[in-house]
């Protein structure tokens, strides 16, 4: 996995000569098992299968003719750790240390297939091989994450023997800044970290902007509950952000780049470290970049894991070393940015999507998409969805499409209720897929998804997060969840967003105790115009998302709680009751053993009563029983 | 500067249906003030960046192009073709709900319930708080951007942020100018005073409440000067704002003080007199006691453009309803000054009248005689008997806070003997003022000796002669006048200015010098050219003349002392007028 | 009746003289018994001018100065004290005790200490009685009073005729 030291290519034919080298040298005959190391395998104990995979190996002296290697984060996280045997190119799934013998013994050695550790279709029960049989990869379209899982991210000759950098060499074998930035132009590339601005103008206007000193950042401050599309990007494949800030940097003119990432990914701080290192022994980074005379030098920034330093003012006050505070945009960064520099500010899967538009081409990429959102976007898939994890579509696709055949539908056996988008200032959004047609225009479950159709509805696309809720879900809680993560993450500098969310924070906090009264709404509505008006920045402006949808979508499930005094998700504890149904229960005793607060009593195999007095609601008597004679009202 | 002015870009634009052109870079805020169109601010002031934290100033912006977006005027930079709008109805409920958010936070604070009543808020709807800071950052920068101090700042995130020194503790880069209380729009920042550390700016200071002021208001000549005390300026190397404003560029923070040597023939001393400083009469507490003022403070407060505007106001801001006067403090005291201090009774008057023509506070004199010696005066007594103020004649001997019933608690309590009525008193009041004696300069004495001119036993020069020659010393050409000779009303010190005027006038007029008549002669027989006499003369009038051998006398320079002829070895020099037979005639006369 | 000394007082014009004018002006009641000679300086005071005195028929002599440091004419009053001193000496060779001699610092604003001083003298002077000179000793004086009287004493019949 080390970079040869001595190897340091002084002009793009250099790079290529030893591309084609790697590629005659790469031997097909060996095994080569790859091992995710993204988070949620890691998590899973990816690691230390992959220490088991090395004993296994090494015991049986297979050392030369087995490959093993690790690799970015697939996307089935759900699934993890993950497992793929080549050349073959069998997928295996939730392979824990005990499964590893067997499969060195069994696919390693004889070819043998070990058919439970095969992905299962839920509905069909049949088994698939490789990932190219799995619905949840089958539609996705992998752009940005075209090299994760493949490569390993900690080895610089993996990313080249795939073509990385081959976008670098080819912009730096004769196109000129102006040539590149109306490529990027005309891919019609939006800026993936929420604002969706035009990537191609914003790096006109910061070129443009005077000044001889020129920045380019890459935020990487992703701060979304439940989002992980950059950091997979920055662990599973850190030399495609690299490529494209280096030909970002050379279209802007810029001799320097940070690269701002929070602390809570020391992970990908780690691989970002390492790819930097290498690209500059390799030349790739640093003075004189394959001979070309252009120089870039790349930082990295750790933040501090404030959710408001995503904004990119409050980022750059950041990364000058200042609290990490918005100020007022009237002035764009593009023209007075870092220390007052022109900069140009673009988010980790922005700058990922560069080197495949200059490689491909502009064309291929606006055929992508839809007319006002070209290409694709990674979504994190989160929620009461079967398959989570970080799937890439293109633009346009449905949510149906996203939720079913790549989700695999929900998870349980309740109805779906909602999806909602663009982190904890999107929106939620009704989607209901039984009773199509019935709620009308507020059904939305056939929206094609891209930048302009999520804001016509009242959400947006943020980063790519999308959580998905079922009927246990109520959405005054879920709008009161979010508003208390944007509470604890407003920086507190201006009055809508400190003083605001606060209020409207309260309020939900009364309706959920059923203490809400008809003016809380208006007032809701009256404090959200004025957030969303007034506020200085995004964070502000965008923090009613959360209630202004959920209002427009589900203004009854407030108004339960107002005026019947019920939740009827049966999540507002306050508004809650537990009985137990003289029809169904069969007297298991489950439920008066699980309870903490002991208030379920009664004789085996006789009726059971449930003492409201002392119930504390906290549901285990609902989730337990397994008749549906516990009743939450 | 002209060049910067000629190549400024104008750009037009429209606010609230008005047109205005004014430079690039200008904010709405700047053209609406062009126009006197109001729009409200909270946390802006000229003094350092916009911050637009407040969001009060928030505005409607429509684009030349279609479009637009809410604002801050604040901080947005105009450009040509934009109509701004700020009296919406969005613009109006925005404002009216980031106020009512405000004083749902600050439910105390005057400014924010002056603009509630503005926006027509009868009734916070929302959960309240007990805070009384806004977090309008105007401290905080005012702090670092003006002053260069950074001693204070904004302390945690969201929810808990607040103003604060570091570590919460008491901060050495505080230099305690009180920049930040005197921005602040709430008026919850308080400077105390702590033990080495001398407050600048106080609120409602009697003292110039500005580092740059006219020394006063008839100052000749008529410009400001610097404390350099108390300028920030001077005490950080930052601010630096007068001379960022003052378009003449006068201002030069490298201004040395210097000495300039003048030649003149005649000389008159004005230098005034020093007010005694009461703070040694522990009895009356001033220093020690809140509302216990000297006469010249006072005189400030009633100024018009003094720190009050001329209205009679205590240290907490409200007008005193009992004010006392109390008269000869420090003089006619054998403790401190034996002699009358001439004008206060007068001005006593004077206060008591303006403080019942300003306020309705009822008022005490408190006096040992009253002296209205002059035109005018005695029946400007009677009028101000007539008016209602208490004259009570006694030495006020003690002013107190210490309160015996619930009538004196909170205030000051004068304590004296009301020899009229022949009983002890105690007076409740809410301010006294004392009427301090007019004492000589501390610097009189070594002044005394540059002019050779004598100090009376009070410290005050003495004229030549009380009655032939009353503004003139003993030092020819030196002339006294005003309260360096003694203490004195205006009118008289304004005559004794004009007769010191005249006398230098006719000795200007004459355009030539008497020499003193009474100078020594040297009898050059006599002389041996001992040179004795060269070396007595302080003058250095006696020379030795070397051809002739003797030593004679320079006419002009000598002064006739008469020393070189009592030391003449040989009675070679004699004193004219003073010669020896003439003074033995006088002791043979006298025996 | 008691005896009642007689004091010559030489008196600088600038301090002495005024602060004496200022007693009088002032009404201040000082003894009668001094009799005063203005002079510019105290400087200009000479020993004969003393001994002139005694030999004439005073009982003492007062030499007033202004304060040191306060000479209208810089520093003319240290020269009296040097010369003060030295008579001191000589005084007591003539059988004269030199407490009929006195310097002192008087200001001009200072009349009240002027004629505390008088008093003070003239009490000193009484308790010590009239001052009697030898015949012998008065005519050594008288030579050595006025060394030049013969001459100026013929110019000044000179002069008159």
């Amino acid at each position: 996995m080390s970079v040869e030291t001595n190897i340091r290519f002084q002009s793009p034919p250099e790079l290529s000569a030893f591309r084609d080298r790697l590629s005659s040298e790469r031997r097909d005959d060996i095994n080569r098992i790859t091992i995710c190391a993204g988070t949620g395998c890691v998590a899973k104990g990816s690691i230390r299968v992959f220490e088991k995979f090395t004993e296994a190996i090494e015991s049986r002296q297979l050392d030369a003719t087995v490959e093993l290697k690790i690799s970015g984060c697939h996307g089935f996280c759900e699934n993890g750790p993950l497992v793929v045997m080549k050349p073959a190119g069998i997928l295996y799934m939730e392979v824990r240390e005990r499964d590893v013998d067997d499969i060195v013994e069994k696919t390693v050695t004889t070819g043998e297939i070990i058919e439970r550790l095969l992905y299962k279709d839920p509905v069909s029960g049949e088994r698939a091989r490789n990932e190219d049989e799995i619905p949840f990869y089958k539609k996705q379209m992998r752009v940005v994450l075209r090299n994760i899982g493949k490569i390993d991210p900690n080895n610089i000759d993996d990313y080249i023997a795939v073509g990385g950098y081959s976008s670098l060499a080819k912009v730096l074998s004769g196109l000129q800044p102006e040539e590149v930035i109306s490529m990027i132009e005309r891919s019609g590339l939006r800026g993936r970290g929420g604002g969706g601005f035009p990537t191609g103008r914003k790096w006109r206007s910061c070129r443009n902007a005077p000044g001889d000193i020129h920045y380019v950042v890459c935020n990487g401050d992703e701060g979304d509950p439940g989002a992980f599309m950059d950091r997979s990007l920055m662990e599973g494949d850190p030399h495609s952000i690299l490529e494209g800030m280096i030909i970002g940097a050379y279209a802007i003119g810029a001799e320097d780049g940070f690269v701002y990432v929070r602390m809570e990914y020391p992970l990908a701080i780690e691989r970002l470290l390492n790819a930097i290192r290498d690209a500059e022994v390799y030349g790739l980074l640093g003075g004189n970049i394959l001979g070309s005379g252009f120089d870039f030098r790349i930082r990295i920034n750790r933040g501090g894991g404030a959710f408001v330093c995503g904004e990119s003012t409050a980022l750059m006050a950041s990364l000058e070393g200042r609290a990490g505070e918005p100020r007022a945009k009237y002035i764009h960064t593009v023209e007075k940015g870092l220390w007052d520099k022109p900069t140009n500010l673009n988010n980790v899967e922005t700058w990922a999507n560069v080197p495949p538009i200059i490689e491909r081409g502009p064309e291929w990429f606006s055929s992508l998409g839809t007319d006002g959102s070209k290409g694709t976007k990674v979504f994190s898939l989160v929620g009461k969805v079967k398959n989570t994890g970080l799937v890439e579509v293109p633009m346009g696709i449905t949510l149906r499409e996203i939720l079913f055949d790549i989700g695999g539908g929900v998870k349980g056996t309740k109805k779906f209720k909602a999806v909602q988008t663009g982190g904890p200032s999107g929106g939620c959004l009704v989607v209901d897929v039984e009773e199509k047609g019935k709620k009308g225009a507020f059904n939305l479950i056939d929206l094609p998804v891209d930048f302009d159709r999520l804001t016509e509805v009242g959400s947006m696309m943020g980063s790519g997060g999308m959580i998905v809720m079922d009927e246990d879900d109520c959405m005054v809680d879920v709008a009161k969840y979010f508003l208390s993560f944007l509470k604890e993450e407003s920086c507190g500098k201006c009055v809508p967003c400190r003083e605001g969310i606060r209020h409207m924070l309260t309020i939900l906090d009364r309706i959920t105790n059923g203490e809400g009264s008809a003016e809380d709404l208006q007032l809701l509505e009256e404090l959200a115009e004025t957030i969303a008006e007034a506020s200085l920045c995004a964070l502000g402006t965008q923090a009613p998302n959360p209630i202004l949808s959920t209002l427009n979508y589900f203004r009854s499930e407030y108004e339960a709680h107002i005026f019947e005094g019920k939740c009827p998700a049966g999540v507002c504890k306050q508004l809650v009751t537990y009985s137990i149904s003289a029809d169904n229960c069969t007297g298991c005793t489950l439920c008066a053993k699980n309870c903490p607060a002991g208030c379920i009593s009664g004789e085996p195999k006789e009726l059971h009563t449930l003492d409201s007095s002392t119930c504390i609601k906290c549901g285990i008597c609902y989730d337990v029983c397994n008749f549906d004679a516990v009743i939450r009202r | 500067m002209e060049e910067k002015e000629a190549s400024q870009v104008l750009v037009h634009l429209e606010v609230d249906g008005k047109s205005v052109s004014l430079a690039e870079g200008s904010t709405i805020l700047d053209a609406a003030k062009l126009l006197g169109v109001q729009i409200p601010t909270l946390c802006y002031t000229p003094l350092v960046e916009p911050y637009a934290a407040c969001r009060l100033c928030s505005v409607e912006v429509e684009y030349p192009r279609g479009g637009g977006k809410v604002v801050t005027a604040c901080n947005y930079q105009v450009w040509d073709g934009i109509k701004v709008r700020t009296d919406t109805d969005k613009i109006r409920r925005i404002r009216g709900m980031i106020v009512e958010m405000l004083l749902a936070r600050c439910p105390d604070i005057q400014v924010l319930k002056d603009l509630a009543e503005e926006y027509g808020i009868e009734k916070v709807r929302l959960e309240k708080q007990e805070e009384g800071c806004i977090l309008c950052g105007l401290c905080v920068r005012v702090c670092a951007e003006l002053v260069g101090a950074h001693a204070i700042s904004f302390a945690g995130r969201g929810l808990d942020r607040r103003v604060a020194t570091p570590y919460d503790k008491s901060s050495d880069a505080c230099i305690a100018c009180g920049a930040c209380a005197l921005v602040c729009p709430t008026k919850i920042i308080h400077v105390e005073d702590q033990e080495g550390r001398e407050i600048i700016h106080e609120e409602l200071s009697l003292g110039p409440s500005k580092a740059i002021t006219l020394p006063f208001m008839q100052a000749v000549p008529n410009i400001p000067y610097i404390d350099t005390e108390h300028c920030i300026h001077f005490q950080t190397g930052e601010c630096g704002y007068c001379a960022k404003i003052c378009d003449r560029d006068a201002i030069d923070y490298e201004l040395q003080e210097e000495t300039i040597e003048v030649d003149v023939g005649n000389i008159i001393m004005a230098t005034g007199f020093e007010l005694f400083d009461p703070s040694v009469m522990g009895q009356y507490g001033y220093g020690r006691l809140k509302n216990v003022v000297t006469s010249l403070e006072f005189e400030h407060l009633n100024c018009a453009a003094g720190p009050t505007g001329g209205r009679i106001l205590m240290t907490d801001g409200g007008e005193p309803s009992s004010v006392g006067i109390i008269h000869c403090v420090g003089s006619r005291d054998e403790n401190y000054y034996k002699y009358c201090s001439r004008v206060c009774c007068m001005y006593a008057l004077k206060y008591a009248h303006l403080i019942k023509e300003k306020t309705d506070a009822d008022v005490y004199s408190f006096y040992i005689d009253m002296r209205c010696f002059g035109k005018g005066y005695e029946e400007f007594y009677h009028r101000l008997l007539e008016e209602g103020v208490q004259f009570i004649r006694g030495r006020a001997a003690e002013i107190t806070d210490y309160a015996i019933d619930s009538d004196e608690e909170g205030k000051l309590i004068v304590l004296c003997e009301d020899t009229l009525i022949g009983a002890l008193r105690r007076i409740p009041l809410d301010m006294v003022v004392l009427c301090s004696a007019m004492k000589s300069n501390e610097d009189a004495k070594e002044l005394s000796r540059i002019f050779s001119c004598s100090l009376g036993s009070d410290g005050f020069f003495i004229e030549k002669h009380p009655k032939l020659a009353p503004v003139s010393t003993t030092s020819d050409g030196v002339f006294i006048a005003g309260g360096c000779q003694g203490p004195k009303d205006i009118p008289d010190t304004v005559a004794q200015g004009a007769a010191a005027a005249a006398e230098v006038l006719s000795l200007i007029d004459r355009k030539e010098v008497e020499v003193e008549a009474a100078i020594a002669v040297v009898d050059e027989d006599r002389c041996s050219g001992c040179k004795l006499c060269n070396t007595l003369c302080p003058y250095l009038a006696v020379k030795y003349d070397e051809e002739k051998g003797v030593s004679v006398v320079n006419e002009a320079l000598c002064k006739g002392c008469g020393t070189c002829a009592a030391g003449c070895p040989s009675n070679a020099i004699s004193a004219r007028h003073f010669e020896n037979r003439q003074i033995f005639a006088e002791i043979e006369g006298l025996l | 009746m008691s005896f009642e000394p007689r004091i010559v007082g030489f008196l600088c014009n600038w301090c002495s003289y005024t602060g004496a004018d200022l007693a009088g002006t002032a009404r201040i009641k000082y003894a009668h018994n001094i009799r005063s000679i203005r002079v510019m300086c105290s400087g200009r005071i000479e020993p004969t001018y003393i001994m002139k005195a005694l030999y004439e028929g005073a009982d003492g002599v007062l030499i007033a100065g202004c304060h040191p440091g306060d000479c209208h004419y810089q520093e003319g009053n240290y020269k009296a004290l040097r010369r003060y001193m030295l008579l001191k000496r000589i005084l007591s060779e003539y059988g004269i005790e030199p407490e009929r001699l006195r310097l002192e610092w008087v200001a001009a604003s200072e009349g009240e200490r002027f004629a505390r001083i008088v008093d003070d003298f003239t009490e000193q002077l009484r308790k010590l009685g009239p001052l009697a000179i030898k015949e012998s000793i008065a005519e050594a004086m008288k030579d050595d009073i006025d060394p030049h009287e013969a001459h100026n004493v013929e110019s000044g019949e000179a002069d008159e005729a």
